[in-house]
């Protein structure tokens, strides 16, 4: 110590280089023993990456070179990855609360009391008094082994995953449009377009990965349509500064220039679709272009033309994420994409296809091998013939399984509310930041008898309300899959341990499975994600999210596969669905729908004039559990904003890096640091929703799409006054 | 908008020809392939219309790096202008610029810095490096960054043993998008014509001969003004550096002493014995306090060493002598040596010389309200200020001459102090703008509690000496805080948040 204070010591150990082999010259705290290949366990984009481990420790990350996602880049939470396995947070072992207090307990009885509990509940009042809410960050080896877990071992049906908040109306739309969920196309169709046009996608700040493969497409012509000026819009040829929440009236105005301009495949429609006459007629009654213009804010000129640019098109493009998804109307404006996509005949060849960007890292894996939304393996509740096939597979009664299903994630938060559900599980989500209208959620979260949280992180704002944690290994510190927005499946590996006694989520449920006592059944000599995985691929044999001909080997030397990889399949080349114009419904064809626009619900008011937009930014992710603990990305980007334009923040008297607060008739959220600037509308305001120390979502519309169940975060009605919390 | 597309007549699911994809391995060269040959060097490309804002750059420099969070030697920045929706938003990625005559390394008084001959290539020592900071001064891109856990500062090398093992740098090597490339720089030619160094939100690439070049998106011109940094009016107080606080105070303090005694004695005032003994007590604490703002106080011996293009190894040099000087003047005083007169001339001399050389170490293009002729007639009037309060209050003199000095360099340093404020507050230069601002707003109570130490200092000299001196003492002291935090460094553009200082 006193040698530093002098100087004599300027730390040169801790700041020396060295050669790595494979790294090359680097800080000699990144020299690795060994490198794991893996996928990230950030979003969906599903890069390939590599982990290097010294002595136990994650001690770098690299780009996968060849990785074909990828291609050796890696975002800056990719960049910086394994830095969560070291976080200070990370829960380490099994907790209970006892008198407002946490305290250590062992896996045994941790697992013994949470079956226990959830029993006598169910007992009290009914097995669907027992809601579970996962996630999309488990593995599908796990999913698959929670949703048997769910519904066979717990007997309750009451369950779904956050990937409601986020993927549902794209889902419930692909399902409407095309008979099943399941994103149709490649990320090789950016490269392949000859028109892209983006519809509510941030890809620069949530999927910056997938740039590469929009920029390295110099010939497209790139159309943004987004209410703000985002750093994607920046990509654009051209941006399409739309009115919040007016999509539906953009793309029936486009729908209506292709009409009336004939360029519509008759011959694509005539074969593959049902429902053109009825779409046809109510776009030329209720859909002239002006009515369109006046809705979205566009010229018509504008919207004529990327009508033209688009129907003329070889390969037109059409991506979304959540400008499309966290909307009343979610579902329907999916539908409404896809309406252009079948009307032109641009689906299923390269670069011709609609395409949901998905959100999670495997948000897919629970679309395809969980059991909430749907079947594993895509199959629906409501078909006896899935049900009985599905039972024969595992070997039970068909009886158990439900024939339609149980309540969707507002809707488990809702019951709970009412008193209906007693017990809750949560798996690696964390609803108190997450959730639209906190103040309802906490409500509902308080009525329970019995609250377990299973998360790799404690403590979280959600695992501070818990009667019971349960550590989980996050990514890592296990092994599976992983499936991205292209359906390509990445295998995650194992690097480190997991921390403290923490424990992966697959066993942590094959030891409630032996403490409910159906572990034998359910999961006959299981012991690693591989059973899991042998038997999914069973399961989804024949289906169209075919795993059967892959192998945990082929997975990894491919750098992913793309299902449908039937047993047999051996060509690994970009892959799409419905190439051969054949659909998921009995027909074959596709549906096309007829979607009026509706206003969203929260409209300005006189008390409540500004719409307020939510969305992310590239250093955070989701609730920030991880990314809090990275200490770069919170240097990048330390705390909220809300961007006004100066002509709402002039009249308010308001400055940049003034402290506002901003109400809604729900709540409101304090001291958040104004950025006065010109990339937001006038009359709108944005905010981003990682940050629980200022939570947007006080604010956020608890709407939900009566389709798919997905939140409206994206827009209501709010007020911004200089904050009246103490002065900063 | 121009349209640019194979466009068909008709849209049609037949004949359609498929496109090829681009080949995934396809990469478009970022390094230059080659040394670069005599006259040449190595310099970054940025492509900001290629930048997408994602900060992979930073990420992948601290990895590289092992630097903790708050050090980034690559930043990026964002860039804002236009009116929505005819919105521009763009964003400036820069490490370090490469100069052909680097600031910091001419600055660097104990050589840690060089610049290789072959590459170019500026590169800093950290085993040399005494943590004296003055590098982080001198640059106008606020590239070499102060790591208090070494004691040490570090900036970019351009990963130059990267390169020689012919691999990319980190940030080149992250970027997704492949908008930071190495290429090879003809210097001569960059010398006279070096433009497209500049670009908004960037200071000029004037200011040390810069080689980083940066593309523009079509449309956007270098010196576009309507292109703001978002971080403008993002303006925070500086680091005070109490211990050069006091060294500059004590220093001017001691210089003033002994000028006013030696004044005194060329006029004919008969000076006590040991009066030249307190200049140098007060030369001697300041530059044993001195050190202390180093990293490495031990090594403060090394700062002679760049006398011959470093200021502040003139400083020291020129203190340190005038130190000696005095105390040969002081014993030639107290022994009644004839030539006691001619040895005070000396030490002052030694003595002015040094407080120009302090000034001279502020006087850097990179902080523009430093750079200014009042710097240098601010430092002299705190002699005046204080020199004869001092022998005042300690009753070595005097006389109304020495009450009207003594009140005439307070008036004279109020003028100035007002005189830069308000030539600052009228500057169209956003980072003298910015200092005004930032001395009449977060600094503002600093300012008038200076203001009101001078008028009590000057109200106090006829009646009570060693208060007037405590006072003028404390204002002055006031007066160098407003100097070292209230001023605006040069520097590139940075993100519209503040980024998180270490916990």
């Amino acid at each position: 110590m006193i040698k530093r204070l002098l100087g004599l010591d300027n730390r040169k150990e801790k700041y020396k280089y060295a050669h790595d082999p494979v790294l090359g010259h680097t800080s000699a705290k990144r020299v690795s023993e060994r490198w794991v290949k893996t996928t990230c366990g950030y979003c969906s984009v599903g890069c390939g990456m590599e982990i290097g481990v010294r002595a136990g420790k994650a001690v770098a990350v690299r780009g996968w070179d060849s990785h074909p996602v990828s291609l050796g880049k890696l975002c800056p939470k990719g960049l910086s990855e394994h830095h969560t396995l070291t976080a200070e947070n990370r829960a380490a072992y099994p907790l209970r609360k006892r008198n407002g207090k946490f305290e250590r307990m062992g896996w045994n009885e941790a697992l013994t009391e949470m079956a226990g509990r959830v029993r006598e509940v169910q007992a009290k009042y009914g097995a669907g008094a027992f809601g579970v809410i996962s996630t999309g960050q488990l593995l599908t080896e796990e999913f698959y082994t929670l949703g048997k877990l769910v519904q066979l071992g717990f007997g309750t049906s009451n369950y779904d995953g956050n990937t409601t908040l986020c993927m549902a109306s794209a889902v419930s739309g692909y399902k409407r449009s095309f008979g099943s969920d399941g994103p149709p196309a490649a990320y090789d169709d950016f490269r392949a377009a000859d028109v892209i046009l983006l519809i509510g996608a941030n890809l620069a700040d949530n999927h910056p990965i997938l740039c590469q493969h929009l920029e390295a497409n110099r010939e497209a012509y790139k159309i943004v349509a987004d209410p703000r000026v985002t750093k994607t819009a920046m990509l654009g040829d051209l941006h399409l500064p739309l009115a919040p929440r007016t999509d539906i009236a953009l793309l029936n105005g486009i729908a209506r220039v292709l009409l009336e301009e004939d360029l519509i495949d008759r011959a694509y429609i005539e074969k593959h679709t049902e429902g053109f006459e009825e779409l046809r007629g109510f776009l030329l009654r209720e859909w002239p272009l002006e009515r369109a213009a006046a809705i979205t804010g566009l010229s018509c000129d504008a919207i004529a033309h990327v009508a033209r640019v688009y129907g003329r098109a070889r390969a037109g493009l059409i991506a979304w994420t959540m400008g499309v998804n966290h909307s009343t109307q979610g579902a329907e404006t999916v539908n409404a994409i896809c309406n252009l996509s079948l009307m032109t005949g641009k689906l299923g060849r390269p670069g011709a296809s609609a395409f949901s960007i998905t959100g999670q890292c495997n948000a897919m894996g629970t679309r395809e091998a969980g059991f909430a939304s749907s079947m594993p393996g895509y199959r629906k509740f409501e078909n006896a013939a899935h049900r009985e096939e599905l039972a024969a597979l595992w070997g039970v009664d068909v009886e158990r399984l439900p024939a339609k299903r149980g309540l969707a994630y507002p809707d488990i938060i809702e019951a709970a509310a009412e008193g209906k559900i007693k017990a809750l599980w949560i798996i690696a989500t964390n609803p108190v930041v997450s959730f639209p209208n906190k103040p309802q959620l906490e409500k509902a979260l308080s009525n329970l008898e019995f609250l377990v949280v299973q998360d790799g992180f404690h403590p979280t704002p959600t695992t501070e309300l818990a009667d019971l944690v349960l550590p989980a290994a996050v990514w890592g510190e296990k092994e599976g899959t992983y499936t991205n927005s292209e359906r390509r499946v990445g295998k995650a590996n194992k690097a480190v341990e997991p921390r403290g006694e923490a424990r992966s989520d697959f066993d942590i449920f094959l030891g409630l499975a032996q403490a409910l006592g159906c572990r034998h059944e359910l999961f006959p000599g299981w012991t690693e994600p591989k059973h899991a995985f042998e038997e999914w691929k069973r399961v989804s044999r024949g289906r169209l999210c075919d795993y059967s001909g892959m192998t945990y080997e082929a997975i990894e030397e491919n750098g992913g596969l793309q299902w449908p990889f039937p047993e047999g399949k051996a060509d690994t080349s970009p892959s799409r669905l419905y190439e051969d114009g054949k659909f998921e419904y009995e027909d074959g064809k596709a549906r096309l729908f007829a979607i009026d626009w509706q206003p969203f619900p929260d409209q300005p008011t006189a008390n409540f004039p500004l719409v307020l937009n939510t969305g992310r930014t590239v250093e955070h992710w989701h609730t920030r559990t991880k990314t809090s603990q990275v200490a770069i990305l919170e240097r990048m980007s330390p705390n909220a904003w809300l961007e006004m334009n100066p002509a709402d923040a002039g009249p308010l008297g308001l400055r940049a890096h003034d402290r506002v607060d901003i109400a809604s008739k729900r709540g409101t959220v304090r001291g958040v640091e104004l950025r006065v600037t010109q990339i937001i509308a006038p009359g709108q305001v944005f905010m981003p929703f990682h940050f629980f120390e200022t939570n947007v979502n006080e604010v956020t519309h608890d709407a939900f799409d009566p389709i798919s169940r997905e939140p409206n975060y994206k827009q209501c009605a709010v007020r911004v006054a200089r904050t009246t919390q103490g002065r900063i | 908008m121009p349209l640019e597309l194979p466009l068909l007549d008709q849209p049609s699911r037949h004949g359609f020809s498929l496109r090829v994809s681009a080949p995934l391995t396809d990469t478009p060269d970022l390094l230059p392939g080659r040394e670069p040959r005599e006259g040449e060097q190595y310099r970054f490309h940025f492509n900001m219309a290629k930048c997408i804002g994602c900060k992979c750059c930073v990420v992948a420099c601290n990895e590289q790096n092992g630097n903790p969070a708050e050090l980034n030697w690559r930043r990026v920045g964002e860039l804002e202008g236009g009116v929505f929706p005819e919105t521009q938003r763009w964003h400036m990625s820069t490490g370090c610029n490469h100069c052909v005559e680097p600031s910091c390394m001419i600055g660097c008084p104990v050589e840690a810095y060089s610049k290789d001959p072959k590459t170019g290539i500026v590169d800093h020592n950290p085993d040399i490096c005494i943590g004296c900071q003055y590098c982080t001064w001198n640059c106008s891109y606020g590239v070499p960054q102060y790591n208090p856990e070494r004691g040490v500062v570090g900036k970019c090398d351009m990963c130059h043993t990267r390169l020689e093992d012919g691999m990319a740098p980190a940030c080149v090597n992250a970027c997704p998008e492949e908008a930071i490339a190495i290429e090879i720089v003809n210097v001569r030619a960059w010398r006279q014509y070096h433009a497209a160094g500049d670009a908004p939100g960037l200071p000029s690439s004037f200011d040390s001969l810069s080689t980083t070049r940066v593309t523009l998106p079509s449309g956007l011109d270098r010196m576009d003004e309507g292109l703001a940094r978002v971080d403008r009016g993002r303006v925070h107080p500086q680091h005070p550096h109490f211990s050069l606080i006091a060294l500059l105070v004590m220093i001017q303090l001691a210089v003033g002493v002994l000028g006013t005694l030696w004044a005194m004695s060329v006029a004919g005032a008969a000076l006590k014995p040991w009066a030249a003994l307190i200049p140098i007590a007060i030369a001697g604490a300041a530059l044993a306090v001195a050190p202390l703002h180093l990293g490495r106080p031990a090594l403060a011996h090394r700062a002679l060493k760049n006398w011959r293009r470093s200021w502040l190894s003139r400083e020291v040099l020129a203190l340190s002598v005038f130190a000696e000087t005095a105390a040969v003047y002081a014993a030639a005083l107290a022994v009644h040596l004839p030539w006691a007169a001619e040895a005070g001339a000396v030490a002052l001399v030694f003595g002015l010389i040094g407080v120009m050389c302090s000034a001279r170490i502020y006087m850097v293009v990179a902080r523009p309200a430093w750079n200014l002729p009042f710097t240098f007639s601010d430092f002299y009037l705190t002699c005046a200020v204080l020199g004869p309060r001092l022998v005042l209050a300690a009753g070595l003199g005097h006389g109304a001459w020495l009450i009207g000095f003594a009140i005439a360099a307070s008036v004279l340093q109020v003028s100035n102090t007002v005189a830069r404020l308000v030539a600052m507050w009228r500057s169209p230069v956003e980072e003298l703008h910015g200092a005004a601002e930032l001395q009449r707003g977060k600094l503002r109570r600093v300012l008038i509690a200076r203001f009101c130490c001078v008028a009590l200092a000057i109200a106090l000299v006829p009646v009570n000496p060693i208060a007037a001196f405590l006072f003028s003492l404390m204002s002055e002291t006031l007066g160098r805080y407003l100097f070292f935090a209230g001023v605006v460094p040069k520097s590139v553009a940075s993100t519209f948040l503040t980024p998180k200082e270490a916990a």
